[in-house]
């Protein structure tokens, strides 16, 4: 193809004023990349037809522009800037207050989000540690709760012996010269199993490197029944096997009991009755 | 607009695109009484001009992505735009209505001849008046109307051959007449 001829054929016009069919546009666009000279001759003649349009301008009302500028003002962002186009374009200053306006209103509502998303920031902050926190009293309550299951148990337990019918209770007092003679305590003795269970219902706290220890008294003889020390609180202790007793006696000995009762230091002393 | 700042094509198109407004203002300055002569011309009628050329100028703002500047300069596009709003608004139905109204006579061509005095005097008409007549109803036909060649051979009854041959003839005139 001669590309002189081509751009003299009248087909750089035809293209650029739209008269060009389908076909005529698609092979002139890739004609156009292909060869610099065509392309400058579309630009020759597109200047030189916008030119010559200019020269022959009608300028439209001037209303036309601010029912465009009105009508793209409801679809655009970007605030307007025209210093000094007060007087001639009252429309346009009025949707530049209002595109400002739309503009300061969103700052506001993106700095309230902020403050919002920071506020509830905290909020979530705050219920976490608080979540932490009960989590601990929880576990805390749990085993406080445990604790008074097991205490429970116990008690239950003592309850339980208690109500045993089987189960002789043996009221020991204070004997005449006992060094606590206002002391107290209580055997549970179950004369089917032969189990010793102790209840101090008062006596004296025993000093350093001393020990209670219960005797069971057999033919006269005493037998040694276990060492304990005073619990915390009163509960049922339990003590060793005796077969066989007429009474049951607390005296003071050394730390780990000793073979035979000290008589002086006797506290307590009660006989088996019925 | 001494304050408006100037644009070579390259930025105008990229503040364009960028929602400039100012950038628009500036097209509107610069363009609007160009498109609206040729606008005048296909219509003929202010008041349908005025609303096509509101919505090309819309149609620019919301479009201007689609503008390809390998195809051709920003105002060849934005004249295909006007002329292709006019031409469609010559044919649509509000318009026909209008007209029907207006004129008694349904002869677009007779009547073409009683209003196109209003602008002989503006943009392409000039250019009209110059070309042999059986060259420029092919123009009037094909550019001011938007008929395809077809259509215009089939309403001239002359050959295919011969409208493309007489248009291509006039748009070369046309190139020597802007010169």
């Amino acid at each position: 193809m001669n590309i002189q001829e081509y751009i003299l054929s009248g087909i750089v016009e035809s293209y650029v004023l739209g008269l060009a069919n389908p076909e005529e546009s698609v092979e002139f666009e890739s004609i156009c990349m292909a060869h610099p000279e065509v392309h400058a001759a579309r630009e020759v003649f597109e200047k030189q037809l916008e030119d010559r349009l200019r020269l022959q301008q009608v300028a439209p009302p001037r209303e036309i522009k601010s029912r465009i500028f009105s009508q793209i003002g409801m679809e655009q962002t970007r605030s307007p800037e025209e210093p000094g186009n007060s007087l001639k374009r009252p429309v346009m200053i009025q949707r530049s207050g209002f595109a400002r306006f739309v503009a300061a209103a969103s700052l506001v509502l993106l700095l309230g989000s902020v403050l919002l998303n920071l506020y509830l920031l905290s909020q979530y902050k705050r219920s976490i540690s608080q979540y932490k926190e009960l989590l601990v009293s929880q576990e805390q309550l749990a085993h406080a709760n445990q604790s008074m299951n097991t205490k429970l148990e116990n008690y239950e337990s003592a309850i339980g012996h208690i109500r045993d019918p089987r189960m002789a209770i043996v009221k020991m007092p204070g004997v005449p010269h006992s060094p606590a003679p206002s002391g107290m305590a209580t055997v549970y003795w179950n004369k089917d199993s032969k189990e010793v269970y102790l209840l101090v219902n008062q006596l004296p706290k025993p000093v350093t490197g001393k020990q209670y220890q219960l005797w069971a008294i057999v033919d006269g003889k005493p037998v040694d029944a276990g060492v304990f020390d005073l619990p915390e609180e009163p509960q049922l202790m339990k003590l060793k096997i005796v077969p066989n007793a007429q009474a049951f006696a607390i005296t003071l000995e050394k730390k780990g009991g000793s073979e035979t009762p000290t008589m002086e230091a006797m506290y307590v002393m009660g006989k088996v009755t019925g | 607009m001494g304050l408006t700042p100037t644009y070579n094509e390259h930025e105008l198109i990229a503040a364009l695109k960028a929602r400039d407004n100012q950038a628009f203002n500036y097209l509107y300055e610069h363009y609007s009484g160009s498109l609206y002569s040729i606008v005048l011309q296909i219509v003929q009628n202010a008041t349908l001009a005025n609303d096509v050329l509101q919505d090309i100028f819309v149609n620019i703002w919301r479009r201007i992505e689609t503008y390809d500047p390998a195809k051709g300069r920003l105002f060849t596009w934005m004249l295909n735009i006007s002329r292709n709003a006019s031409i469609d608004l010559l044919r649509s139905k509000n318009y026909l209505n209008s007209r029907k109204n207006r004129e008694l006579t349904d002869d677009v061509y007779v009547n073409d001849q009683v209003t196109r005095t209003n602008t002989d005097s503006i943009g392409l008409n000039k250019f009209l008046t110059k070309l042999r007549p059986d060259h420029r109803i092919l123009i009037e036909l094909a550019y001011f109307k938007g008929y395809t060649h077809e259509e215009i051979a089939h309403i001239e009854n002359i050959p295919l051959g011969t409208v493309k041959t007489r248009i291509r003839n006039a748009l070369i005139q046309l190139r020597e007449y802007l010169k």
